[in-house]
């Protein structure tokens, strides 16, 4: 009688969470899993397709196209914003440098606003003509079109550079802070050893910062994957021109609420969650792999 | 009072204090506010004029049916939309009378027929006479599979605006002009390099291949279709793949003659009064924003009929589009209908609409009113309202489909695709263009196709 009671314990603690969990968690995963089996006109009119849509989704040629621009784009974030943002760190980290609450304020600040509000203020810079890039280099350049057409033929670069703006500075922080747990004294170590700037930054630095690294890399392929705001308002409300601006979410915002087929929506909702799972654990079973060695 | 501080010390962090504090006051405060209780039957509204225009006409039919009012919501587009869909999908509560546009509409009517969330309205127009009363073809984008569930709003005729100022100032006759060739030989002289860039200065209509503004007007004047008479997708009908092919030829390669505009925003609306485009497509509703939005403009634009694809042929266009629908579950069909029929109906309405909006009626019977002659300041003093008039039994009729949307967008992808190829070619004669065209609009189609058949509900419709 005793035993029984301590066992029921911890679950009587854990009831609250549990019963929370279940009912705006597992129950929605759950619905949205049989929605994904089937085809709707609201609840009342449904019809079983099995697995349909998830074949369907294998040989749609536009899903394909939002995945690969989706792709596009978590390697801008990762091998351009990234890199930006450790640089910035490793600028601001530098001793004696004069008025870097300042500079960390000034970088941060653009990540404050959202991503809505970055969405809008670069379409009038990106504008021909009007716009301020193409304004500002065909005055100080005759030669440069200013009818240059950043949000047509250059649509995923737009996108990386809008979001780098944003981005850079986050992401910077959480570098300033691995970079100022760097240990003095193995750079010392280092630097009396004859180790130069380089070597010291790759051999002590980086091991030093890698578990940070590795997990702003993880949140910025996640972030990538759920690009939607951004795309959506920038292309004002469309994929773009030849569906370059199409990204996995957008498709899946499309597929539900445009054309309404919210049985393909959330097919399209697990195979990117499913992808998602699939990246978390790699980037752990990496990270585990870095440690060991 | 210090031994209740203590013991709130001792249990609760400032931190969660605050927290409880807050929660206290959100409560009380959404406990005592007064909740806002809709009277009467509503309708949804999306369109800000359209709702400006009906309040006297809602309040006047609540002063004469203190029983029946009518209360009048204006919603955003979007938020109307989700709402309306998820009234006719899920149950939820929805007005007993929706306005929505074309584009929203149109998605009702995506699974079983009887399933449309709209009442199903042909018999009641039918007898009541009003399929003759209103503009045929306004029906068109409100029916689906034979039934209409939708009264028309408007016609929206389209025509061409174009900047009279300069056009009259060079010396140039428009009246010679009847097809798009005649327009941009007559008016060529016009593109020129101001200020010694290289670069023409002006151009000629306002047309760009990721805008499909001006693409959809022209495709449905030129006899082109994205969704034919059985409610089938038609990307590949050989029309469209001539409409593609003279498009780009209009907008790419050394005789280019569009330009991209914004078309609505404000550096769009200043570049147009800046004269970098001679000529815009413009439906009598966009005439309306016009002039809320670019009064500047006024005195320098004049209206003529859109020139023709052929020698010949149609010399106006279609674009947009409202209708009046009533929930499948109203309670109040009759009070609804009698409201709806007083509102469309109405001379008074009709002239107070082309006033604040420059709308024009779909009512045939009224467009003899002689408000539609007066002089328009806004267009060099013609009188607008009998230009659109003149237009209005010619407008192109629309097939309803849940899918064109879709459509419009794979028609516009493929136009730049062929501004790919083009540029990529230098190919930029018509004829050479034209296989190109037709080859991705039969791309286009297979998977457009594809992209229909997987609505099981509306493959089994017979």
């Amino acid at each position: 009688m005793k035993a029984t009671r301590l066992n029921l314990a911890p679950w009587l603690f854990l009831a609250p969470f549990l019963g929370i969990f279940c009912l705006f968690t597992v129950w929605p995963l759950l619905r949205s899993f049989i929605l994904a089996l089937q085809q709707t006109y609201g609840p009342g009119t449904t019809e079983w397709v099995g697995l349909h849509n998830f074949r369907y989704l294998l040989t749609d040629p536009l899903f394909w196209t939002a995945a690969a621009n989706t792709g596009r784009f978590t390697l801008g974030s990762l091998f351009v914003q990234l890199p930006i943002a450790l640089g910035l760190a490793l600028l601001l980290n530098r001793p004696g440098l004069r008025g870097r609450g300042f500079f960390r304020l000034t970088f941060f600040a653009p990540s404050l606003v959202g991503l809505p509000f970055v969405a809008m203020l670069f379409a009038p810079i990106l504008e021909k003509r009007t716009g301020l890039i193409n304004a500002t280099l065909h005055r100080l350049f005759p030669i440069w079109d200013p009818e240059f057409a950043w949000m047509q033929e250059y649509v995923m670069s737009s996108l990386i550079l809008a979001a780098l703006w944003m981005y850079a500075g986050f992401n910077m922080v959480y570098f300033l802070a691995a970079l100022q747990n760097v240990s003095k004294d193995l750079i010392e170590a280092a630097e009396i050893d004859g180790a130069n700037a380089w070597q010291r930054f790759r051999h002590v630095t980086l091991p030093e910062i890698a578990p940070i690294a590795g997990f702003v890399t993880l949140l910025s392929v996640i972030g990538s994957f759920q690009m939607f705001e951004l795309s959506y308002i920038l292309l004002n409300n469309t994929a773009g021109p030849e569906n370059r601006g199409l990204t996995i979410m957008m498709y899946l915002y499309q597929s539900g609420f445009v054309v309404g087929d919210l049985g393909y929506a959330s097919a399209i909702g697990w195979v990117l969650a499913l992808t998602l799972m699939g990246i978390a654990l790699f980037q752990r079973w990496a990270a585990r792999r870095y440690e060991e060695r | 009072m210090k031994l209740l501080r203590d013991q709130i010390n001792r249990y609760l962090s400032p931190g969660a204090l605050v927290i409880l504090i807050i929660a206290i006051v959100a409560i009380i405060i959404a406990a005592v506010l007064p909740r806002r209780t809709a009277e009467g039957i509503p309708m949804w509204i999306s369109a800000e004029p359209h709702f400006n225009a009906y309040k006297p006409f809602a309040q006047e039919w609540n002063r004469r049916h203190p029983d029946q009012p009518i209360n009048l919501v204006l919603l955003h587009g979007t938020a109307m939309e989700r709402r309306m869909l998820s009234g006719f999908m899920a149950g939820t509560p929805v007005a007993d009378i929706i306005e929505p546009n074309i584009g929203v509409a149109a998605k009702a009517f995506a699974g079983p027929l009887e399933s449309v969330g709209f009442l199903d309205l042909t018999d009641h127009l039918r007898e009541e006479g009003l399929l003759e009363t209103i503009n045929g073809p306004s029906f068109a984008p409100y029916t689906s599979r034979g039934r209409i569930f939708g009264l028309p709003h408007d016609v929206h005729p389209v025509l061409l605006a174009y900047r009279a100022d300069i056009v009259e100032a060079a010396g140039i006759d428009v009246s010679q002009i009847e097809t798009w060739e005649d327009y941009f030989r007559v008016l060529r002289p016009l593109m020129v390099d101001t200020t010694g860039d290289g670069r023409p200065n002006r151009y000629l209509l306002e047309a760009w291949h990721t805008n499909p503004h001006a693409p959809s007007i022209i495709l449905l004047q030129a006899g082109g279709r994205l969704i034919d008479e059985n409610e089938r997708p038609a990307l590949n009908f050989p029309r469209n793949a001539e409409v593609l092919a003279r498009l780009i030829t209009w907008m790419a390669g050394p005789d280019r003659v569009c330009v991209d505009i914004e078309t609505y925003s404000a550096s769009g609306h200043r570049q147009r009064l800046e004269g970098l485009v001679i000529g815009s497509l413009v439906p009598d509703w966009m005439a309306g924003s016009w002039k809320r939005e670019n009064p500047a403009l006024g005195g320098k634009l004049k209206l003529m009929p859109i020139p023709a694809w052929e020698k010949g042929g149609r010399r106006t266009s279609v674009a947009g589009g409202t209708m009046l629908g009533f929930s499948r579950n109203t309670e109040h069909f009759e009070t609804a209908w009698a409201f709806a029929k007083e509102l469309y109906l109405s001379p008074v309405l009709a002239e107070q609409m082309f006033r604040d909006t420059n709308i024009i009626t779909p009512v045939t019977a009224l467009w003899d009113s002689p408000i539609f002659d007066q002089p328009d300041p806004f267009f060099s003093g013609q009188p607008s309202g009998r230009l659109y008039i003149e237009q209005a039994p010619h407008v192109p009729r629309r097939p309803s489909s849940p899918y064109v949307v879709s459509g419009l967008e794979r028609f516009i992808n493929a136009l730049a695709a062929l501004r790919r190829y083009a540029d990529r070619n230098q190919i930029y004669e018509e004829a050479a263009l034209r296989i190109e065209a037709q080859r991705l609009l039969d791309e286009a189609q297979v998977e457009f196709e594809r992209f229909i058949n997987r609505n099981v509900f509306l493959a089994q419709e017979p």
